[in-house]
């Protein structure tokens, strides 16, 4: 294999697909990109970390032999990622080696036979639909944030993707705050089977997203994998198996009854919250809420670090009364309005709040309260 | 080929080469310390468990294996293989007394010691506290040891990782001991047959003498994709396996994040009342480790294994840590009775406690914050 690539490309190229491997992989050709050079100057890059894989492709300076070989993803970048602006990265492999030059740099690296990279079996991927990229992107931020770590509820690890109607909606929960957003449902996606899709391809695809906010995202997916496709022909395909289990049946959480309705500033909301948890210790991170007609009082109470108190002008007519949240679990919802009010729907200190910017805003939160 | 840095690569710059890793395994340990106690036990066949026609035995004696009785058998099963079988119930807190000896016997020759459970341990002397400098050596010393302290005995594997470490002190058994040196690994691994390797169960072994691979080097000869067609998520593993290679390090005092116990059962069990016996034996399994750990959690998770190697995992987060046995059965019999009646027999049964808490250690994000009410799914 032999190709001459812009470094400006190769290095774009690269950082995408290096993030998908492992930084610590005990089956060696894990750490590897797989590069693929065809006669029609065009180079593929490919990363798998068994349960993601990403293709690239790329336009080529030149091709002079066309072929296909693997190095280590992260070497290649951080050579890429040093090599002089403006230059031209030849590529070629000799003797199990793969010999990258540019400039006056000249590099050997160690090489894995291409047929040893494992690849991603997709499948049949039946239901088929495209979602504008900024709509994607906008879903990812509204409900990612609530996607659980805990490795024994894998089943909530990921974004759950289901249509009901005429609608898609994608929703995300820790069993503590449950995100949801809602879109028409795109044409092709009609009868598409549920599905969890991973956080660490929600990651990847939230980053790769921004650089084609003007496009369409095509999705393709079966019951077991999914596959994005973004920015046409040289561009990224990331495939990604999903989460093999049953997202609970969220909706029974979502309260649709709750009659105390609090509106309010999100912004000032926010920077209330902020302040007054500045003495809330790992320990104590509930604040206290004290609702009053058209007021709000935050307040934290930390048997190390004093109290701390605030009052916040609000819209507030029902009984008053008082209620405790995770603070940081408050402020990962109120960063999520974009508004100049947002709505908390209440019912008492024990049960679920439902926060929204308003009845028709795509974006709605689910919150569980904390004991004060 | 650059392989990944090893974890453990403070100590090998110390020691340049190889580690030495020792695995300790006492025999036959629950039905060896009934033995102990009771001398009218001794030379006969012994099980530790559920006597009940639905209990599963949680240990044999050799003598009760000489007629085939196997940990994780249906009691009523191993009663049809040896009628004279004699059943115990388990006395965790001796074992649990017994464990400490033999770790504190561990702790004389070096502090990576890391309990498997509570007859069985990895020890990284690489570098050993008395200077003793031959892992053979103090494997023979700590079998000694066990054996005048505890009156029990040990069978020790010595290797330079965890892997052959372990395959090593199954050769002997029991009172055995068995060295696989530097460059012996791969040899060694490739004449076992394939059902020695840990992880490999009778059907997995059966799945593979289907594709004609019997033994480590039948297993080297497949690819990584092929193995991943065939065996999914073992695939990494049994691909180093057939290697000899294991990088894993000796974790002293790791961090867990769950702690319990599964079995994996001779034959497949479908109805429900063997599934709740069963389910019992299970729970005080997985109690006695988490008494061990002195853990506290809050999630109570059940996971099943099908037939088809297919699983399913039910769990639920309790308000209040579990402290008692009591509260870990009523979560866990609530989780199976939630999925029964099951689409297909049983293969495999766990119950493992998550979201634990950590002394002296601040909850992570709210994960665990005291006070956090829960979504009511």
């Amino acid at each position: 294999m032999k190709a001459t690539i812009e470094r400006a490309t190769l290095l774009r190229c690269l950082s995408h697909v290096q993030s998908v491997v492992e930084r610590r992989n005990t089956i060696p050709i894990l750490s590897n990109v797989l590069i693929e050079a065809s006669a029609n100057n065009s180079v593929r890059l490919m990363a798998t970390d068994l349960d993601l894989q990403i293709v690239e492709s790329m336009p080529a300076v030149s091709v002079e032999g066309p072929g296909a070989i693997t190095v280590s993803a992260h070497l290649l970048f951080d050579i890429a990622r040093k090599l002089p602006d403006g230059s031209q990265v030849s590529l070629e492999t000799a003797d199990n080696r793969m010999i990258v030059k540019a400039g006056r740099s000249r590099f050997q690296l160690p090489t894995l036979p291409r047929d040893d990279f494992p690849v991603i079996v997709e499948g049949d991927l039946p239901t088929s639909f495209e979602i504008p990229a900024r709509v994607l992107a906008e879903l990812i931020d509204r409900t990612r944030f609530a996607i659980s770590t805990e490795e024994t509820r894998y089943y909530l690890n990921g974004i759950f993707f289901h249509v009901a109607d005429e609608v898609l909606k994608a929703a995300a929960t820790d069993g503590h705050r449950l995100a949801r957003y809602t879109l028409t449902r795109p044409e092709g996606a009609e009868g598409m089977p549920d599905v969890i899709v991973p956080r660490k391809c929600v990651g990847e695809l939230r980053k790769l997203l921004e650089e084609v906010l003007d496009t369409n995202v095509l999705l393709d997916l079966s019951a077991s994998k999914v596959r994005f496709t973004l920015g046409g022909e040289h561009g990224v395909v990331l495939t990604s198996k999903l989460i093999d289990g049953t997202f609970p049946d969220y909706s029974r959480v979502i309260p649709t009854a709750n009659d105390k309705l609090l509106k309010l500033d999100p912004r000032s909301f926010y920077e209330g919250v902020d302040r007054v948890a500045t003495i809330a210790t790992e320990k104590t991170r509930a604040v206290k809420m004290a609702l009053e007609t058209d007021r709000v009082t935050l307040s934290v109470t930390s048997p190390d670090n004093g109290t701390a108190a605030e009052e916040l002008p609000a819209d507030y007519t029902a009984q008053g009364f008082e209620i405790g949240f995770n603070a940081n679990y408050l402020k990962d919802i109120l960063s999520q309005i974009d508004g100049d009010t947002v709505e908390l729907h209440l019912a008492d200190a024990g049960a679920p709040t439902l926060i929204r910017k308003d009845d028709k805003s795509p974006a709605l939160y689910v919150l569980m309260p904390m004991r004060v | 080929m650059p392989l990944p840095p090893s974890p453990t690569a403070a100590a090998a710059e110390d020691a340049p080469g190889l580690r030495k890793i020792i695995h300790v395994d006492m025999d036959a340990f629950y039905a060896s310390v009934e033995q102990r106690d009771a001398p009218e036990l001794r030379g006969r066949p012994v099980a530790v468990g559920g006597s009940a026609a639905r209990g599963v035995v949680a240990a044999a004696s050799y003598e009760a294996r000489a007629f085939g009785v196997r940990s994780a058998m249906p009691s009523a099963r191993a009663v049809q293989l040896c009628p004279e079988l004699i059943f115990r119930r388990p006395r965790f807190e001796v074992y649990r007394a017994v464990s400490q000896q033999i770790r504190a016997i561990f702790l004389d020759y070096t502090p990576h010691v890391e309990p498997l459970s509570l007859d069985e341990a990895y020890l990284d002397v690489t570098r050993d506290l008395r200077g003793i400098g031959s892992a053979t050596r103090i494997a023979e010393l700590i079998r000694q040891r066990i054996r005048a302290e505890t009156g029990l005995t040990a069978s020790a594997g010595v290797s330079y990782n965890k892997f052959l470490a372990k395959l090593a002190s199954d050769q002997n058994k029991p009172d055995g001991l068995c060295v696989i040196r530097p460059g012996e690994g791969a040899a060694f691994v490739a004449s076992l047959p394939v059902a020695r390797f840990h992880g490999v169960g009778p059907r997995g072994a059966e799945k593979m003498a289907g594709l004609g691979i019997a033994t480590g080097a039948d297993l080297r000869r497949l690819d990584l994709a092929t193995l991943r067609q065939h065996f999914g998520a073992q695939a990494d593993y049994l691909y180093r396996a057939a290697r000899g290679i294991d990088l894993r390090a000796v974790m002293a005092d790791r961090p867990r994040k769950s702690v319990g116990a599964e079995r994996t059962f001779d034959r497949d069990l479908s109805s429900g009342s063997v599934l709740r016996e069963t389910l019992e034996t299970i729970i005080d399994l997985a109690w006695d480790r988490i008494a061990r750990a002195d853990a506290s959690g809050r999630t109570v998770t059940l996971k099943l294994k099908f037939r088809d190697f297919s699983a399913m995992s039910r769990a639920r987060s309790v308000a209040a840590p579990i402290a008692t046995r009591v509260a870990l059965a009523e979560v866990a019999r609530g989780l199976l009775d939630q999925v029964l009646p099951l689409p297909q027999p049983v293969r495999l049964m766990g119950v493992t406690l998550s979201a634990l808490d950590e002394p002296g250690q601040d909850a992570d994000a709210g994960a665990t914050a005291p006070g956090q009410a829960q979504l009511p799914f």
